[in-house]
């Protein structure tokens, strides 16, 4: 049996949402159909709007999931460059990051533990 | 009590935050107008861009993955319309309140942003493709500050009242944060957090000085650059629904209060009383974090967002943490 999922602290149904989410799917999509659905199918206004460029292959149109968190990466960089930095690719260092952080940590749990 | 709770109450929410969406849309515009010297259009200038835009074509562009293309805003409207069954709206328990909670709301909030990252990326158009990754860099930046706030409320509300489901929303509306606070150092906790959330209501909003996804006069509207007809008008419809749902949560976590105790008169009468200072609450809230912000500032460049929401308003909603634990300790 489904029922509500429940921690210490919250409580959520799915049931319940899903059942609203189809009420209200259903009013939207009845405030859809009320709109024009029609359009001139095969004619220029199918293609993609690109401010008078030329469009060049569909692949290059679009953005690469390498620059999908560019936004990101750039305002951050201060935090990503030492750690892409770090990532030499030596199992050697990663071992050493490996002993260095399990060193403080050990350090730290015996520190709080006296 | 079925059928009223789960049918007519979905539908009586999405109509009403619909019809209030529209005209907060309008007065919004007319304030924008008035600030730089512009008559500005009528209040019902929204209701005739839906109805303009119910009436064009609704053209899909032959890169686009159709169907997502054309479920993306159906989504995006039919989930932002069951976050307001979850809120406590104008004095009333939520219509889903024994069902879900505040993380819920915090999570549900994600989805309608999705939908316009996914319809941005179905649309084939390098526009809307920037678009929804700026989108998705917004919404990554904007969600940790919001979970600070959601835990900080329900801490506080758990340390005074252990007995309490410390991220119900009705039990959060019912104990107002600033009467859980002993000192100052709890107020000026709650006013950073009541700040950053302040600040969050535009991005989740999508409006200057956070528009970056849609930035029309930048990349044409971005994830909407493609979208017309009738599938416009649904993310139009959509943005309509939010404007009525994030001043909501705001107005649930720091400002329940009524004002209908103070008269001497019936339920009824008490009810359409709480109903109108809900609304000019949710007006004043708007007018401050919206519409004077979107008129005063200009467009932010993406890693300034990202600083502004992942470093700033982090930073502020954790010192207003730290503030809140430390009262509580003295």
């Amino acid at each position: 049996m489904i029922g509500s999922l429940l921690s210490n602290a919250g409580v959520w149904m799915p049931l319940a949402w899903l059942f609203v989410l189809v009420v209200t799917w259903a009013i939207v999509y009845y405030i859809r159909s009320r709109g024009e659905a029609r359009y001139h199918k095969d004619t220029e206004q199918v293609r993609p709007f690109l401010a008078g460029h030329p469009e060049t292959s569909k692949a290059a149109m679009h953005v690469r999931a390498s620059n999908e968190y560019w936004g990101f990466m750039e305002a951050l960089k201060g935090y990503y460059h030492p750690l892409i930095k770090g990532h030499t690719g030596n199992l050697n260092d990663y071992i050493c990051w490996f002993i260095c952080i399990l060193a403080i940590v050990l350090v730290l749990v015996i520190s709080v533990g006296v | 009590m079925f059928i009223l709770r789960f049918v007519v109450a979905p539908i009586i929410a999405i109509l009403g935050a619909i019809f209030v969406g529209l005209i907060i849309m309008g007065i919004d515009r007319i304030l924008a107008a008035r600030m730089q010297s512009r008559v500005g259009p009528p209040l019902r200038q929204p209701f005739w861009d839906v109805k303009k835009l119910m009436i064009k074509e609704n053209i899909i562009p032959e890169n686009a993955i159709s169907w997502l293309f054309n479920a993306a805003p159906v989504i995006c409207l039919a989930v932002v319309s069951t976050i307001l069954l979850y809120l406590p709206l104008a004095g009333f328990s939520p219509i889903l309140a024994a069902h879900g909670d505040l993380i819920v709301v915090v999570y549900l909030l994600i989805l309608p942003a999705l939908a316009k990252v996914i319809g941005g990326f179905a649309s084939g158009s390098p526009f809307a493709s920037v678009g929804a990754q700026r989108e998705m860099v917004m919404m990554m930046s904007y969600e940790f500050p919001l979970a600070i706030i959601a835990v900080s409320v329900a801490w506080l509300l758990s340390k005074v009242h252990p007995s309490l489901d410390a991220f119900s929303l009705q039990a959060i509306a019912t104990h107002p944060v600033w009467g859980l606070v002993k000192g100052p150092l709890g107020i000026v906790g709650l006013i950073l957090l009541l700040v950053s959330l302040l600040v969050v209501t535009p991005g989740e909003l999508s409006v200057i000085p956070f528009d970056l996804p849609d930035a029309p006069t930048e990349i044409v509207g971005g994830v909407l650059a493609e979208y017309s007809g009738r599938n416009y008008a649904l993310f139009y419809l959509a943005s309509a629904v939010k404007l009525v749902v994030l001043p909501s949560l705001l107005i649930a976590i720091f400002f329940p209060y009524g004002i209908s105790g103070l008269f001497n008169v019936g339920a009824a009468a008490a009810g359409v009383i709480d109903v109108v200072f809900f609304l000019v609450k949710l007006f004043v809230i708007l007018f401050f974090s919206v519409t004077c912000v979107h008129v005063l500032a200009a467009r932010l460049k993406i890693d300034q967002l990202v600083n502004t929401y992942f470093m700033a308003m982090t930073a502020v909603s954790l010192v207003g943490l730290v503030l809140i634990v430390l009262d509580a300790a003295i």
